[in-house]
Order: C-alpha cells, then structure tokens, then sequence
C-alpha cells in the first residue's frame, strides 16, 4: 500500500514543518508598530531598507511593516483589512480609489499636518499636491508623480515624411493616418483610469457641470469627436488595443515597432525600452500632447483613519516623499517625485545614466496647469464604469456615436443621483 | 474494450493532445527566450532558448520559503481532504432522515462564489486565530464537494453484496470502511489527492487577503513579483508559472499509478 | 431484539453525522455565514467605514430596474452554462479514449490534464495573444490558410468575446472534467463487460448499456461543475477581457467581484451575491431532480 505509507510521511512532515516554522515566527511583538502599504513595488526592497534606516535615525523605537501588493487586489485586500479593523496606518494610492475611501471617512484628514510642517508642504508642487483634496481637505501627499505624453516612433516619422511632434489635435488625426497600412498604425493610448481624458480636453469637452452633479459630455461637438475617433479606430489609424489593451498590450506593441505615437505616461518607457532592443534617443522621441493636455498617474501616501500612531505614520510619509527618501525612491523606481528638490537632483541623475528617457520625464514637470481626468467625483470608479464601457462600444463600431454617449449620460446621472 | 484499431485512437489522441498543447508550448517557449509575444510573426521555433528566467526567479523571490510554506499547506489540504471526503462521502452512501436535504445543503454550498466571502471568511479565521497561518489557509479547502461526491459515487459502485455479506458476518462499520470500501476505491483517492492538491497549491486570492508576513507566503502569491509595471517581465512570468506547475504534475503522475491500479482483470495492460 | 436494533439504529445513525459534521463544520464556517452575512447587508446601507442603515429593497430594486450590467452578466453566465455540455462531451470522448489499453495513454492523460494546473495568469496572458487581432497565432493560421483579410478581433468585439472566452475556458477545464469521468470509469466492475461480451453485444450496445448509465453519477458531477465553473472559471476572464468589451464577456461574479471590490458598494454586491446563489441552487435543483432525484445514486447492480 505506498498510499498509505505516503500518506503517513507526508502527515510527518506537515507536523514537522508547521512545528519548526511557528517556532521562528512567534516572537513577540510589544513595540510601537506602523505599516505601510504600496502599490506593486515589490522591487523596491532595498530601498524600503533604506527608507527604514533612514527612519529609525528619528524615531529607534518603532517598527515598520512594509506590504506590497498589485494593483489588481489592492483594494479587495486594504478593505478586508479596514472591515477587520487592522489597515495598514500609510497607503500608497494611484487613480480615484482613494476618493472613495476619503468621501466616507475612512481617511485622515492632512490638511493641519501639512498647515503645521510648513517647511515640508512648500517643498511640493501644489498642482500634485492639489490632485489628492476633496472637498476642501487634503488627504495625500504626493508621493510620485507622471502623467500622460505622446510618445512617437522616429523611424516611422521619418518614413512618412514627418519632422516632429504634432502641435495641434488636427495635425495628431493626420499624422497618424499618413503612417498608418500594412500591420502600422499611427496611434495608439492607454485607456485606463482617465488616461484617455486628454483627446477630450483638447477639444473642450468637460465630463460633468462645474459642481460635479450632472453630466456635461454629450455635446455634438463630443458626439463629432466620438465619431471620428471611432472611424480612426476602425480604419486602423488607432490601433484597437488602445480601447481594449491596459498595459502589457498597448506597451508590447509600441515595443514591436508597429505604432506611430503611444499616449501614455512616463513610465511606459522603462516597460517597452525592456522589450524593444531597438528603443533609444534617437528612435523614439516624447512630446507634449497637443494643447499640453495631460492627465495625471501619480501617486499619493495616504493615511488610514484607524492608525493608532499618526504622529510616527505623518513622519515616515514626510520622509518618504521629500529630500533623501524621495531621491531614494526616485532612484530606485525610475520616477520623478512630488518634492521639488528631490527632482532637481533625480534629473541630474538621469542625464548621466538614462539619458535617453529625460526628455519624457521633462514632459512631466511641464503644463501642471493642463491636467485633466482628475475630477474629486466621491463616485469616481462608478463613473468611470458607467461611462467607459459606452465609450468602448462606440469606439469597437458596436454602437453609434451618439447611442453610446447618450446612453453614458443616463448612466452617468444615475451614479450621481442615486445615494 | 472497443473495436476501433489503435492507430484510430492514436490518430485521435495525437490531434486533441496537439490542440491542447499549443497554449502550453507558447508558455514553455516563451519563459525559454522572453521574447515580445506581440511581435509579428510569431516565431514557432524558439531562439536560442535559455533559463536565465528560471534562475531569475529563483532569486527573485524567496522561492524556496514559498515553496515550503506551499507544499505545508498542500499537504494539510490533501491529507484533509482524503480523510473527511471519504468520511462525508460514505455517510452519504447510507439511507437515513435528512439525507435528501445534506446532500441539497452540499450543492447549494458549491453554488457560493469564495470571492463572495472574502470578508466574513476573514472575519472568522481571525476570529478562529488563524490569520497568518498555515491551517488558515488551509482550512477552507480541507473538504471540498466536488470530491465528497466523487467518493460517493465510488462507494456507492461497490457491489451491496458484498458489503452485506460482510456485514451478516459481524463485520463492524468501520473496518467494512477500512478494509473494504477504502481499498476499492483507489482511483477515488487518487482524484482527491489530485485535485485537493492542485486546488490547494495554485489558491491565490485567499492566501493573500489573510497573510500579511512576508514569511507565510505561497508561492502563486509570488507572481507580484513578475507583473510590476516597470519592465517586461513576461519570461520569469512565464518561467515561474512552468516552476509552480511541475509539482502539480508530478502528483498527478504519481496518483495515476492508482488509476492503473483500479484496472482489475480483463484489460490488458498497454 | 426490537431494542438492540433500535440500539444500533441509533449508533449507526452517530455514525452518519459524527462522519459528516467536520465537512459541515467546514462548509459552515467559510459558505453558509458568508452567505448569511451577504443576505442581510443586502438590506442594508453598508460600507466598511459606516455603520449600517436599513435600506429595504433598495438595492433589488436598483438591480431589476436600472441595471443594465446585471441583466447582460445574468444572459452571458446562462450562455457560460449552457455551453458545459460541449466540453463534457469533448472530456467523454478524451476520457474513453485514454481508458483504453494502449501504449502511451499515461503521457496523454497528462497532456489534456496539464491545461488545468497551469496558473491562470499565464493561461489568460497566452490566449489574449493567440486571439490577437494582428499578431495573434489564430489569425495567422488564418490569413496563411487565406481564410480572413483582416483579422477577427476575437476578443474585442461584442459577438465573438463570449465564445472566444468559453473555448479557452473548455480548453483549461476539459482535464478536469477527464478525471472526474476517468474516476468513474474505473467504477465499473470490469466483469460486466466480460459478461456483455459473452452475451455478444458490440461495443456501442455496451457502452450504452453498461458505461452510460453506471458514469451518470460522474456525467452529473461534471455538469454540477460546468456550473460552478461560471465562477470558478472567474481569473480567467479577469485576466483575459476583466469582462469587457463594453460588459461583453461580463459574468455574475466577475461583475460581483468587480462592484464590491472595485467600486466599493459591498451592500450592492450582497444584493447580487443572493439574486446569483438563488439563480444557481434553482439550477442545481433542477440538475439534481434531471439526474434522477439523487445526486450521484447509482441503481443497485
């Protein structure tokens, strides 16, 4: 009988294993705790060591947990850990997820944190900083910072007989049309978030009235841009991964070589420079978008309302977003900071080792006054599922432009409505 | 058993075996050369392949740590599963008042999506003090239905007969169990190792959301490390996913011994 | 006497439930208040930061009446479902096969089977690109056969995104479907053949007499998990469509998943969570009284 005989040495040695591993697992835990949680960093360990050294120069007598967790179970897992009443005291947030969790109180307001340690707040760029209030408080801090670009395919530029970026909405459409055919398309976005937002913005569509209660996008002149996008997408012009692809896709095709123009933010460098030998200065180039218009991708240290120990939390947030930290984190990331100081030195240091990639980060200190898709909307994701499927739908020739568009404005006053 | 020539059933086999390797040969190829799989065309042949990424991962992450806490939980599930399944699994062979609605409550409990417990289950584990432990993880899985029926449907193929006879004789219960029925149904046990196994090791979201040390990990919640952002990391994704796999089939390898085993006389060994 | 059978009535009877309470005990813990805890948020206003609030049939109401999202997810997991039939018949024929004495039936066992143990991340990332509009490998066996121009953006259009889904999903289930099926092969007493044979019956007659009926404890598992594999089978489509395009491949519970989750209305999510489990155990019911009134009963042979 070998099950049994197997059966019997693997109950062994599960009593063996649990026993042994408890041992060395159960020391005890009396000091002064805080946890930090980011967001699919799991790199970054020497640097969290470093973050931690760094910290305990200040406070020797306070333990830092550090968690990492993807993007994709972030929430499922910071809101099991709310309801338990055992959230981490910091969290590393990125998009409109937080606004959620701030609309219903489940934050700590910063906002007399930042008023007290002047010297630190004035070290921010208030326009990343101004991304994290709602309504009238402050609840993060930023922490790194990109927003959209257009990144272009210099090869292909030169093919179709272009010479630089294009300058205006019209010249975008038409540029990418001439290096369009064959497996080429001329351009390409990510559609995550609001990601998208800017070919809005440049054509002055708003997504809700003013006071953030009703819908404002279903105007002819959006129903006109719809339709034309959608035609681009069609004919090939835009490459359909933009409206179905989130990350891996969209970079893997810049990366093959086919794609005239990526609008995407600035880390989406790093991504398909690792998967196209062929990426470097002279190759792919970065620009503004048209008009400057940008949406932000940043992200932000927020604090959970349940921390017991704000005081030591607010310390390692400081720490971690300005001077030293920053430029650790910056260095060991590949990101530019929301501490100004921290950038000035961060790009000196990308001039001597990534040279290539400085004129994309330069992109994200420039236009702060041009960022858009960054509405303090409490019903921020519920919005977004409302309105992105329709936009989808029209863009994939399922639906009308005006069908889609109409039918996201119901959509979308129902979110705003309903309690 | 059947009239069909052999090369007929070869034929057949080697077309849906084809179909289902092709997916699994793109992985394989890939965690061998990393290549951009959004390249075009796609290469059938892969270059100069290489296990830079099988290394990589290795020191990617604590992989043997992962790997021990993993196969801990492994073996508390499949040791759990074997025993309690069959428990429940014969209880449902017999008659008695009530049996109609266990056997509804069973279904009616696999029709519960798990990611639709995720909060109240944690609550109870920590309730129960089993955060960030081993039996934690392992206990929802420890008696799955699927596999109580299969044990059901096993016993329930054992000739009354032969189970009355021993019964007349003065047999008790549970010696009929362990003497009689357990042996019988060997490729049962076999299948509940199987999947008990494969379930247990593979389970992602519910060692994540109850363990927060890093030293509790298994190894699928590993996989962060190869989805970051910040670079392509598609051959040590794919390289890691080969590694996770091998285990599962080598038990399933080993466990077949018993479906060969369940084959009584008659058929003639291939 | 009558009392020394009531004795061992009653002993036997212990038997039955002291065997069943640690699956119960389990079952209770992780099922059963999870789903109790489900029905009552779903009357209720409830976020983790707030206390709740009694909200009566708001909830339902905003699903049978204003949810599009739900509707379509509903209509896609039945189509999920009713599709079950082909890959367990697919799993039949695999199975049968590799049950028969011939050389090698251990490696192709372990081919069909591999597909299920692989992590889901890899299978869903290989399929997304297998059905890629310009780069993917069916398109290209396509075009080479000179069967389609353009490519079939299988999984970024509306009419092909479900079925493309539910191939992939066939594909990563039918091994688990052969063991199931293989198990219950290995059930039936290799001397009713022997008998079936004598009598001179030809290999479809017993198959339709012996295997057939003595696998439909099996057959019927199968179908229990072709239904839940609508869940089960939920990292898949996260991975490959996250239900898209436009709720095209949206099921139950990735939209349950997805409402709770990700915008954080877990009172809503309770609502569809109970809609969902009603919907479900109606059908397993259903499958349970089809099959012959007993799960997994089998005619005394």
């Amino acid at each position: 009988m070998t099950l049994k005989r197997l059966t019997g040495v693997a109950i062994g040695t599960a009593v063996a294993m649990a026993v042994g591993l408890g041992a060395t697992s159960a020391l005890a835990q009396s000091q002064k705790k805080i946890s930090i949680m980011t967001w699919n960093i799991p790199y970054f360990e020497e640097g969290m060591k470093k973050w931690i050294d760094l910290y305990h120069q200040k406070r020797p007598d306070v333990q830092v947990e550090w968690i990492d967790k993807k993007g994709t179970e972030f929430s499922t897992f910071y809101q099991t850990q709310v309801v338990a009443g055992t959230a981490p005291d910091i969290i590393d947030i990125q998009g409109g997820l937080w606004l959620e969790y701030a609309s219903q109180g489940g934050l700590v307001d910063l906002t007399p944190l930042m008023q007290r340690d002047k010297e630190y707040t004035a070290g921010l760029y208030p326009e990343f900083a101004n991304g994290w209030r709602f309504e009238g408080k402050n609840y993060g801090v930023p922490f790194y910072i990109s927003k959209t670009l257009l990144f272009y395919n210099k090869n292909m530029f030169k093919e179709a007989g272009l010479s630089g970026p294009p300058q205006t909405f019209d010249q975008l459409m038409q540029y990418a049309e001439k290096m369009t055919g064959g497996e080429k398309s001329g351009l390409m976005t990510l559609n995550f978030d609001w990601l998208y937002w800017p070919f809005f913005a440049v054509n002055g569509i708003e997504l809700v009235t003013p006071d953030l209660k009703k819908a404002a996008f279903n105007t002819p002149k959006a129903v006109a841009l719809v339709e034309r996008l959608a035609k681009a997408t069609q004919a090939g012009v835009i490459n359909k991964i933009s409206w179905t692809g989130r990350w891996v896709e969209p970079n893997g095709a810049f990366a093959a070589g086919n794609i005239g123009m990526l609008h995407a933010h600035a880390p989406a460098y790093f991504w398909f420079q690792s998967k196209g030998p062929w990426v470097n200065a002279d190759t792919v180039g970065a620009a503004n978008f048209p008009g400057g218009w940008s949406t932000p991708n940043s992200h932000a240290l927020l604090m959970s309302k349940g921390t017991k120990h704000p005081e030591e939390a607010w310390d390692f947030m400081k720490l971690a977003t300005s001077g030293e930290g920053a430029f650790i984190f910056g260095t060991g990331s590949n990101n530019l900071t929301g501490d100004k100081a921290a950038n000035a030195r961060l790009m000196k240091y990308f001039e001597e080792k990534i040279p290539a990639v400085v004129p994309a980060l330069k992109t994200q200190l420039e236009n702060l006054d041009k960022l858009v898709g960054n509405w303090p909307l409490a019903k921020d994701a519920q919005v977004k599922e409302a309105f992105y499927p329709e936009l989808q739908a029209a863009m994939m020739g399922e639906k009308s432009a005006k069908e889609a568009l109409d039918e996201a404005e119901k959509k979308v006053n129902r979110v705003l409505q309903r309690r | 058993m059947t009239r069909y020539p052999k090369w007929a059933i070869h034929l057949g086999l080697a077309i849906i075996c084809t179909l289902m390797l092709i997916p699994f040969y793109w992985v394989l190829k890939t965690s061998l050369t990393g290549e951009n799989i959004f390249s075009y065309p796609p290469a059938i042949l892969p270059e100069n392949p290489h296990l830079f990424y099988y290394v990589d991962v290795w020191y990617s992450i604590p992989f043997f740590r992962y790997l021990v806490n993993s196969v801990v939980v492994s073996i508390i599930v499949v040791v759990g599963n074997v025993v309690l399944n069959a428990m429940a699994g014969y209880a449902l062979t017999r008659d008695f008042t009530g049996k109609g609605s266990v056997i509804m409550l069973f279904l009616s409990c696999m029709m519960i999506p798990f990611q639709v417990t995720i909060i109240p289950a944690y609550l109870i584990t920590k309730e129960l003090g089993l955060l960030n432990s081993h039996l934690g993880m392992a206990l929802p899985l420890c008696s799955t239905i699927v596999c109580i029926f299969v044990f059901k449907a096993s016993f329930d193929a054992i000739p009354k007969s032969l189970i009355d006879a021993a019964r007349i004789d003065g047999v008790p219960d549970w010696m009929i169990i362990f003497r009689i029925m357990v042996p019988l149904s060997q490729s049962a046990i076999a299948t509940n190792i199987i999947l008990a196994f494969i379930w247990s090791w593979n389970n992602f979201l519910w060692p994540l959301i109850i363990i927060r040390d890093n030293d509790m990990q298994t190894l699928p919640l590993g996989l962060a490390r190869f989805l970051t952002v910040v670079e392509d990391t598609t051959g040590a994704l794919y390289a890691f996913c080969i590694m996770v796999l091998v285990p599962g089939l080598m038990i399933f390898l080993l466990a077949q011994k018993q479906f060969i085993a369940g084959l009584t006389s008659g058929a003639a060994k291939g | 006497m009558a009392f020394a059978i009531r004795k061992k009535r009653t002993r036997e009877l212990l038997l039955i439930w002291f065997f069943l309470a640690p699956s119960l005990l389990i079952f209770a813990l992780y099922r059963i208040i999870p789903l109790l805890w489900n029905g009552v948020l779903s009357f209720e206003f409830w976020s983790p930061y707030k206390p709740a609030e009694f909200a009566g049939l708001y909830h339902y109401e905003e699903m049978i009446l204003y949810d599009d999202v739900f509707w379509q997810s509903f209509w896609n997991t039945a189509v999920f479902m009713a599709s079950a039939p082909i890959g367990i018949l697919f799993a039949l024929v695999i199975a049968l096969l590799v049950d028969t004495p011939i050389r090698g039936r251990n490696v192709y066992r372990t081919i069909v089977f591999m597909s299920y143990p692989v992590m889901t991340v890899a299978v869903g990332i290989i399929w997304q690109w297998l059905y890629n509009e310009d780069v993917g490998l069916i398109n290209y066996i396509l075009r080479s056969l000179g069967m389609s121009g353009r490519g079939i953006p299988f999984l970024n259009s509306s009419t092909y995104a479900l079925p493309a889904v539910i191939v992939a999903s066939i594909w990563q289930v039918v091994g688990f479907y052969m063991i199931i099926l293989l198990t219950g092969l290995q059930n039936i007493p290799q001397s009713l053949y022997e008998a079936a044979s004598i009598d001179g019956a030809s290999a479809w007659q017993r198959f339709k007499r012996i295997t057939l009926p003595l696998l439909r404890p099996s057959i019927f598992l199968c179908f229990v998990i072709g239904i839940i594999n609508s869940f089960t089978n939920f990292d898949l489509i996260y991975v490959m469509t996250d239900g898209g395009p436009s709720h095209a491949t949206e099921l139950l519970v990735t939209y349950i998943y997805r409402v709770a989750f990700k915008l954080g209305q877990f009172d809503y999510a309770a609502a569809l969570t109970i809609v969902n489990f009603a919907f479900f155990v109606f059908l397993a019911w259903l499958a349970n009284r089809l099959s012959g009134g007993e799960a997994g009963a089998v005619e005394s042979t």
